[in-house]
């Protein structure tokens, strides 16, 4: 019976083994399945999760708190799956997710294995900078051949979009405490200013240990392969900034306000990769004049259409007032 | 009634015990929330596909409720005092509804609203201030040829759902067809004004309708 059991899982690995094999520069089939396999392991943790708590207040951020901290659980399981080799049964061989979407959790997906190789690539890159090389020691390391490279088809490009990545989610999970802690009322809620501020700092303090390197990194991601990914995380890390300082809104203040953050967050980083002062001092000013700077821009457009609105209004009563006087203005 | 229709879910058996475990958290939190709250109406996505057709339609039909707003709007400022207004006015208090609701709803799930509405906006003001210069008839007109397609719009995306998971998108199902009947009640009103009335209502109500039909199309991917 095990060993049925054990040529069925032999023939799924097989079989999936053969289709990432046939398409082996799609990236959207490797995401759905990473997808599918959190989706798995979340279904269970959400069963669980969800079935003790009780129904949540009426905030209209809590619903998708809930959902984000049912996702992070199930991310934290998936990621000590695929924790470094140190606790792991070692199990060089990786194979694939079968068709169903059903995940063995002993078998590490593809995804789970590039992750995992990034992650120890990262200690490598002052040594190395953001290069094959990097990656190459980051796989030894882990006990892999340094021929393991070649499954990284954006080569550099990869660990810089993983390091981002990861940036990304543990900015997300911070933001997503200090949430929490306003909701219980452990924490008083910042001014948007000083929201937005203190999240772009937390943010950029993130590459201090890889200021160094950072402006390669940078040239990098504006690779032509890379610029899609770059943009995309970029554009769900100022989404997430916004939606944690509280921006509910629905029309083109969306826009205007990331775009507004985009080039807020682009700046200062310029400024830091050269910034020199202690602490990077110059920087963190540089990014409060900034914000300063679209604060007042959004005082002058709100008075100067309030102005506006005044002068209309004193057109039309002229208007109204001529006509009067006129006869123009008399109904029969 | 919405509540019992609610529990009624909630009972029914179901093999997939995850989905009745979120529908009955779903009822419980529903039953304690008022009744304009959209907490829980569009339920968490489970893959990208999801979210992306999910998001899409909720942002067409985002836009749509914006743009139906201003055309009331660009009616009412020209006929705003004629003896039509009151029906405007109060057809375009219940647009007003829809919008609140669906901005609710955007807020809620972190949708993005399309990068046209300020082009909406202009344009739905115009085609209701030149509907209404022609005459109450024109405003009518112009009424029944927009609802006619936003009906028609709702009840695709009420077809889409029901093809692919009527218990998941119960709520959803919900508000849109809540919605679609009350757009459907307007086109009657419009029709009962004397809509047909008016010079070239042929021309002009198809006309506004492939603009509309346009509109959709593009409030979709932008």
């Amino acid at each position: 019976m095990a060993a049925l059991l054990r040529g069925l899982r032999a023939g799924r690995a097989l079989r999936g083994l053969s289709s990432v094999v046939a398409a082996p520069t799609a990236t959207n089939p490797q995401c759905g399945s990473l997808r599918r396999g959190f989706h798995c392991a979340g279904l269970r943790l959400q069963d669980e999760s969800k079935s003790d708590k009780p129904p949540s207040s009426t905030s209209s951020s809590t619903t998708y708190h809930e959902h984000y901290q049912a996702r992070s659980a199930e991310q934290d399981t998936a990621a000590s799956a695929s924790d470094p080799a140190a606790d792991q049964s070692t199990n060089p061989n990786t194979s694939y997710q079968d068709q169903s979407g059903e995940q063995d959790e002993e078998y590490e997906t593809e995804e789970q294995l590039q992750a995992r190789i990034l992650t120890a690539a990262l200690e490598f890159v002052l040594l190395h900078g953001w290069s094959m090389e990097a990656i190459a020691a980051g796989a030894e390391s882990l006990g892999l051949s340094s021929a393991s490279t070649g499954m990284f088809e954006k080569g550099s490009g990869d660990l810089v979009l993983h390091f981002i990545a990861q940036c990304n989610a543990q900015l997300t999970e911070i933001l997503a405490e200090q949430h929490n802690q306003v909701q219980l009322g452990q924490a008083e809620p910042k001014k948007t200013a000083d929201f937005i501020r203190d999240a772009v700092e937390t943010r950029l303090r993130m590459y201090i240990p890889y200021i160094e390197t950072w402006p390669q990194a940078m040239s990098l991601l504006m690779l032509p392969h890379n610029i899609p990914d770059s943009l995309k995380h970029l554009s769900t890390l100022m989404d997430d900034i916004w939606y944690y300082a509280g921006d509910r809104s629905t029309d083109m203040n969306w826009y205007t306000k990331r775009a507004a953050l985009t080039g807020i967050y682009n700046t200062t980083e310029l400024v830091m990769i050269q910034d020199s002062s202690p602490d990077y001092q110059d920087t963190w000013a540089f990014l409060d004049n900034r914000i300063q700077d679209v604060v007042n821009m959004a005082t002058t457009a709100k008075q100067v259409q309030s102005t506006g609105e005044a002068v209309v209004q004193g057109l039309m009563g002229a208007a109204v007032t001529l006509k009067n006087l006129t006869g123009l203005n008399q109904r029969r | 009634m919405q509540t019992a229709a609610l529990r009624a879910f909630c009972h029914w058996p179901q093999s997939n015990s995850t989905a009745m475990i979120r529908q009955c958290l779903k009822c419980r939190a529903l039953t304690l929330q008022q009744s304009s709250r959209a907490y829980g109406v569009i339920p968490p996505p489970r893959d990208s596909e999801e979210k992306e057709m999910v998001h899409r339609m909720l942002r067409v039909d985002h836009a749509g409720e914006y743009g139906a707003n201003r055309i009331y709007a660009g009616q009412m400022a020209v006929l705003g005092r004629s003896k039509t207004g009151p029906f405007i006015q109060e057809m375009w208090d219940q647009e007003k509804k829809h919008l609140e609701k669906f901005n609710e709803i955007l807020a809620e799930n972190r949708v993005r609203p399309t990068a046209l509405l300020p082009f909406w906006n202009i344009a739905g003001f115009a085609l209701g201030a030149s509907s209404a210069l022609l005459g109450k008839e024109g405003a009518m007109a112009c009424t029944v040829a927009v609802e006619e397609s936003i009906t028609e719009h709702y009840n695709s995306q009420i077809r889409t759902l029901m093809e692919k998971d009527p218990e998941r998108y119960t709520e959803l199902l919900q508000v849109i067809k809540e919605f679609r009947d009350d757009e459907m009640e307007h086109h009657d009103t419009g029709l009962a004004h004397d809509a047909e009335n008016v010079p070239g209502y042929w021309l002009l109500k198809n006309a506004i309708q492939l603009g509309c039909k346009a509109a959709i199309y593009v409030s979709q991917r932008i």
